[in-house]
Parts: structure tokens; C-alpha cells; sequence
């Protein structure tokens, strides 16, 4: 999977190359709006990564000029402005989704896996992660044989889990995908973190090898090696 | 002209009055010469009247038929050509019978009758054959013989008119002085009315940011003028306080800011400087996130106040229950009420509506439950009530923790104030839960307060209006679709 990152803030762009490589993409990092523009209507890329605030063009103008050639590859904007407007516009030029900065990394890689099997039927037969059994249609949930009683919110926050498996999900991430919570600044870390802890009681608790792990100042994963 | 006209108030005030002055005085001129002129004239011909009754009784025929004017006396009467009058006797034919040598000869008027006939008995001015003005009154009258005749009676008007002109250019040469008196007083008066507002001008322009504690004097608070000193005292005392309030702001936000970046800095620069195993540097790492999230938060929350301080955030007005968003806001937390094995009651009337962004005032009912759990002790109860109170809807939350010191009452609602600094540094609040409340509330047209008298622990009352929303009529009834105002 080939994807195009424009973006003038060299730390940003360097993290973002190192991360994206980590999970097995092939990235180019464009430095300039025109650079970027160059990239995006000559390669064959899958997805693009779009600042707005570019030096030269900016990331709007960018977006409007590729999908006027007709472009259909998806592009995900990156933008410092969380004014409604702002989002408004940047889907309106043609964005298939938005990230606020500062964004979680975990979140980036999720908006980047959904844009990428966007039109795919998200698969709806049961999830495995080693003896822990997730069915999300008859929202059941089987540990080692044993089947786990779990309250409706635990369930979606597993189910979460188990979906982004071996990867790190964000509170932020949580909020807005579980909790549906779409406003920043309301107060959901203690709320989330008090139900990861009762899920881990009745998941992990009884059994010796432990599947939820809190990564510390990021968030949480659900995977078999421990972190 | 018309920019002297605009020059400045002073000078257009006296202008004014000046001008209006003028026109008033030339009117009262018009007036007085008008019936100067009209007394004048009625004076003459009254005389007139007086004078040819008499002559009449003085006209006699004489021996050789000519008419002659003798007096009571018996003599010749000079006395009428004297006193500048002037007379004419015509036979009915227009034959002259008598002419005052005055006349030189020259007739009072046409001969013939019919024509001369429209001058009877009424007095009319005519002008000579010289050129000079009279005063004429024409009769018929019949001689002492019987002979009909027409007596005409005239007398120059030039005498009035010269008293007339006498007056007249004595109120023509004093109405320039009045005006250029009136203007100049105007102008020194309207100089001294105004002088105020220069003051005011003046200490105005000298105000900046940094003097926002000044004012200006006011020697009369009463008049206009020290009305206009007052609103602009009301003004720079308001601009004092959102000047002192931001400057505050600013201050805490820098700390507020400072205080995780500060840890940011130094667990990294002790990492690096102490060096060690893997996990150590994990742990760092993740120590560092944890403050970058909450500088996250903190950045989050300061755009949130930012834009609605800006009046940029878009309202989507729908009908909302309260006791539902209340319920629905309860649960969400009711986790963390269970971890501190407290409960949270909901009561009231579920078809209690307003008007209300759902999202906006969930957030406020969320930080006010969250603020409720937090401040409450274990095992403790949370009270939320949904009430009605006449024209507005009431919200209370009310915890049983220890309350809130009188002192800091007021204070609550400011940004970044916190009741207990430590403590709330613990607990992970950004100082800015109450203030999004406020704001929240104040956006539906509502107001929050703190109660702390009533029960146990404080009560946090949110009063709403039923029709938060000016356009609550169109938007709501004609599709029941939420609308977005401002």
C-alpha cells in the first residue's frame, strides 16, 4: 500500500514516515504544496495524508485541483483548525475524512485502515485472538470455553478491542467510536478507564495470560504477547 | 463653505442660531414696517376724510360762477394748500371749477366721470403728473347753488413714506449689529457649553490599555453632557474588567500550560541524562504522553471557550427533554459514581422540553454530574431534579460533598479558578469544567448558580427559559427539524 504524506513540519513528517512504515506502508513524504501536488497527480499512490497549512499551495487547493482531474484516491486532511467550517470545507473540497491536530497515532492508523477498506463489508463472523472468542452478531463472548458475562458497554468496548487487535486504540478513540462522543473537551478518560478496568476483571482476571494491556500515555491494546 | 460648515459642532451650532435669529428678526422687520405703513396710511386718510368734509363746507360759488374756497371767515382758505394738501372741484361735464395752484395745473386724476367714478369716497394712492405720490380722495358734492360737482382731495404721501424709510433703515442698520452680537456671544457660550466634551475628548485619547483605571471628572453628573461622562465611565470600567479578566486568563492558561510542558522537559531530560534499560525509557515515554494529552485537553478545551467567546459556534435548536438528557447524562458517568459507591438519583417531570442544543447542554449536564462526583465522598448520593418554575425550567444537581467556601463562590465560574489547587491537580480537571457550563447555559439564554445554603453540599441550579431560541417558532413547528442559528 502506497501512501503519499504531505507535510511541511519535518518532525511531524518524520514520525508520521516511521510510524506508517512500522505498520507496512510504503511511504513519500512531500515536503511542499507543489511537491506534494507533483507526487499525487504522477504516482500511483492509495491514499494521500494532507496537511492544509502548506507552504506554497495549500492542501485545499491541492484536493480541489486532484479531484478535478478526477482522482479518486482517498485523502485524508490534516488540519490544526477544528472550526465546524473548517471541517465543512475540507470534505466539501473533496476529503474523505479529517484528523485534528494534535492527533493520537493509533487514531491516524485507523482513520488510514477504514479509508482503505472503505467499500469492503467489514467482516461479521466471530473475532479470534488466541482462546478469546468475540461474536459480534450474537454478541457473545467465549474466553478458554468459557463463556464471559459482559454489560452491553463492555461488550462494544471488547468487540473495539478486538477489531484493532495487536494494535493500540486512543481514549480519543474510544470516545468518539464507542462512546460516540463527539465533543473533545468532555470528560470521558476516568469513565473509560473505570470500564477497560471492570472488562479486564472479567477478562483477564481469571486466567493466567493476559490479553488487555494499558500502553501508557497512549491508550490500550488487546493482543497475546503482552506489551 | 461647506466645509466651514462642517468644521465643527461649535461653529455649526452658533451658525444655526444665528441664521435663525436672522430670519426671526427679519420676519418681526416685515411685521412691524408692514403695519407702520398701514397705520401711516390710515392716519392720512382719515385726515383726508376730515379735511374734505370741511372743504366741502367751505366751497362757494362765486360771482363770476367759479367755485371758490372761503372760510368760516369769509376769507380765502390757503390754509389746506399750506398744510400740502391739494384740491380739485370738477363741474360733471369735468370741467375744472377750482384747482389749488399747489397743482400746477396738473389734474387730480381722468376727467371723465366714469372713469374717475372708481376713486369715489374710498381714498387711493396715484402718482402725479411730476412724479409725485398722492393720497386722493374723490366725493360728490352739491354747491350751494345746487350744482352737482366732484371734490378731489389729495395730499403727498412723500412725508410718510420719508418716516416710513427713517424706520425702516433704523431696523436695517440694528439687525446686522443684533446678529453679529448674537453670534459672537453664541459662539463664545456654545465655546464654554462644549468645553466638556473637548476635556472628555482629550482624557479619552490619553486612555490606553494600560490606563483603563482612569476616568473622566464629571462636574455635573445630571446634564447631558455628564451623562455622556458617566456612560463613558460605564464604558472603560466595563473594558477595565474584560481587560483584567483576560489578562488573567492569559496568566492562568501560561500556567496552566507551563505546569505539563515543565514535566514534559525535565522527566525527558533526566531520562536522557541517566540513561538506562528499555523499559525505563518506556515508561518515560509514556510519562510524557500523558502530560502531552493533557496539554491536549487543556488546548482542546481553550479552542472550545475560544470559539464560543468568538459567538462561531453554530446552535442546533431542537426540542429537548431534560429529564432524558439528564438520565442520559447520569449514566454516562455512572461508573464512576459506582467506583466511589455513590448513587445518582434523576427525578422530575420527563415532559419538561426546551428548546436547546442537545450536544451543548449535554456537556454541561456531564461536567456538572462529573464535578458532583468528584466533590461528593464515598457512598454519598447525587441529586439531579428536573423542575418546573414558572416561566423557566430548573435543572439542579446537588452533591453531598463539603461545599463551597462563601469566598469562593463568586469565583467559580471564572476560568481555570479552582476551589483547591492540589487537589485538583490530582484529581486531572482542566479548571474549565464550571466555566463551559456557564457558557453552555448562557448560550440557551439561561443562567447557573450555586446554592449552597439549601441542602447538604452545594446545588448547582441551571435555570432555562422555555423558548431558548428566538426562531423557536419556525424551527420548530413548521418541520420539527432542528435549525441552526446563532
Amino acid at each position: 500500500m502506497k501512501i503519499l504524506v504531505v507535510e511541511d513540519e519535518p518532525k511531524v513528517a518524520g514520525a508520521l514516515k516511521e510510524g506508517l512504515e512500522e505498520e507496512g506502508y510504503d511511504i513519500t513524504v512531500a515536503r511542499t504544496g507543489e511537491e506534494g501536488f507533483f507526487h499525487a497527480s504522477s504516482h500511483g499512490f492509495d491514499l494521500i495524508i494532507l496537511d492544509i497549512m502548506l507552504p506554497g499551495r495549500d492542501g485545499i487547493e491541492i484536493l480541489h485541483t486532484l479531484r478535478r482531474q478526477g482522482a479518486k484516491l482517498p485523502v485524508l486532511l490534516l488540519t490544526a483548525k477544528d472550526a465546524i467550517e473548517d471541517r465543512v470545507f475540507g470534505l466539501d473540497a473533496g476529503a474523505d475524512d479529517y484528523l485534528i491536530k494534535p492527533f493520537a497515532f493509533p487514531e491516524l492508523g485507523a482513520r488510514i485502515r477504514a479509508l482503505l477498506r472503505r467499500n469492503k463489508a467489514e467482516s461479521e463472523s466471530a473475532l479470534k485472538i488466541g482462546d478469546l472468542e468475540v461474536d459480534p452478531v450474537r454478541r457473545t463472548v467465549v474466553r478458554d470455553g468459557l463463556r464471559l458475562d459482559l454489560t452491553v458497554r463492555e461488550f462494544d468496548l471488547l468487540e473495539y478491542l478486538a477489531r484493532n487487535h495487536n494494535r493500540v486504540v486512543s481514549r480519543e478513540m474510544l470516545a468518539r467510536d464507542v462512546w460516540k462522543e463527539t465533543a473533545r473537551a468532555t470528560p470521558l478518560d476516568n469513565v473509560i478507564d473505570v470500564h477497560v478496568a471492570r472488562l479486564r476483571k472479567k477478562l483477564d482476571d481469571p486466567f493466567e495470560r493476559k490479553l488487555l494491556h494499558t500502553v501508557r500515555g497512549v491508550g490500550f491494546t488487546l493482543n497475546e504477547e503482552g506489551s | 463653505m461647506k466645509r466651514f460648515f462642517s468644521k465643527n459642532l461649535r461653529t455649526r451650532l452658533t451658525l444655526f442660531y444665528s441664521a435663525l435669529l436672522a430670519g426671526a428678526l427679519i420676519l418681526y422687520a416685515v411685521c412691524v414696517c408692514a403695519f407702520y405703513l398701514h397705520s401711516l396710511r390710515e392716519q392720512v386718510d382719515t385726515s383726508l376724510d376730515r379735511v374734505v368734509e370741511a372743504v366741502e363746507g367751505d366751497l362757494n360759488t362765486a360771482s363770476d360762477g367759479r367755485v371758490e374756497l372761503t372760510s368760516h371767515e369769509g376769507e380765502a382758505d390757503e390754509d389746506e394748500g399750506e398744510r400740502g394738501y391739494l384740491l380739485e372741484v370738477l363741474a360733471a361735464d369735468g370741467t375744472v371749477l377750482y384747482r389749488s395752484p399747489q397743482l400746477n395745473g396738473q389734474t387730480l386724476g381722468p376727467v371723465s366721470e366714469e372713469s374717475a367714478g372708481q376713486g369715489l369716497g374710498e381714498p387711493v394712492s396715484m402718482r402725479l403728473g411730476s412724479g409725485e405720490l398722492v393720497r386722493m380722495i374723490m366725493r360728490h358734492h352739491r354747491l350751494p347753488d345746487g350744482r352737482p360737482v366732484i371734490v378731489r382731495l389729495a395730499v403727498s404721501e412723500e412725508p410718510y413714506w420719508r418716516e416710513f424709510w427713517e424706520m425702516a433703515s433704523i431696523l436695517g442698520i440694528g439687525f446686522p449689529i443684533v446678529v453679529i452680537i448674537v453670534f459672537i456671544t453664541g459662539y463664545v457660550l456654545a465655546a464654554r457649553a462644549l468645553s466638556p466634551v473637548d476635556v472628555m475628548a482629550k482624557r479619552a485619547a490619553q486612555i490606553t490599555a494600560e490606563h483603563l483605571n482612569e476616568r473622566i471628572d464629571l462636574r455635573n453628573s445630571d446634564d447631558e453632557l455628564g451623562q455622556l461622562g458617566t456612560a463613558f465611565n460605564a464604558t472603560l470600567a466595563r473594558l477595565e474588567s474584560s481587560f483584567e479578566q483576560l489578562r488573567r486568563f492569559t496568566a492562568d492558561a501560561s500556567h496552566e500550560l507551563r505546569t505539563p510542558l515543565t514535566a514534559i522537559r525535565s522527566v525527558g531530560e533526566v531520562a536522557l541524562s541517566k540513561g538506562g534499560h528499555e523499559n525505563y525509557y518506556r515508561d518515560t515515554i509514556g510519562s510524557m504522553l500523558e502530560e502531552t494529552n493533557r496539554l491536549t485537553k487543556l488546548v482542546d478545551s481553550l479552542l472550545t471557550m475560544s470559539r464560543a467567546d468568538a459567538g462561531r459556534v453554530s446552535l442546533q435548536f431542537a426540542p429537548v427533554s431534560l429529564l432524558e438528557l439528564a438520565k442520559q447524562s447520569a449514566s454516562l458517568l455512572e461508573v464512576l459514581a459506582e467506583e466511589k459507591n455513590q448513587s445518582i438519583r434523576v427525578e422530575g417531570d420527563d415532559a419538561i422540553e426546551v428548546n436547546a442544543d442537545r450536544t451543548i447542554l449535554r456537556q454541561a449536564f456531564v461536567n456538572l454530574i462529573d464535578n458532583a462526583v468528584k466533590f461528593s465522598p464515598e457512598n454519598g448520593i447525587i441529586h439531579i431534579r428536573v423542575l418546573e418554575n414558572g416561566p423557566e425550567a430548573v435543572v439542579e444537581v446537588q452533591d453531598n460533598g463539603p461545599g463551597i467556601p462563601v469566598e469562593n463562590r463568586g469565583r467559580i465560574f471564572e476560568r481555570f479558578y479552582r476551589v483547591d489547587r492540589a487537589r485538583a491537580r490530582h484529581e486531572g480537571g482542566t479548571g474549565l469544567g464550571l466555566s463551559i457550563v456557564e457558557w453552555a447555559v448562557t448560550v440557551h439564554r439561561g443562567t447557573v448558580e450555586v446554592d449552597c445554603e439549601t441542602g447538604p453540599g452545594s446545588i448547582f441550579r441551571v435555570r432555562l427559559p422555555w423558548h431558548t431560541s428566538p426562531a423557536l417558532g419556525s424551527a420548530y413547528s413548521a418541520s420539527g427539524q432542528p435549525k441552526e442559528t446563532n
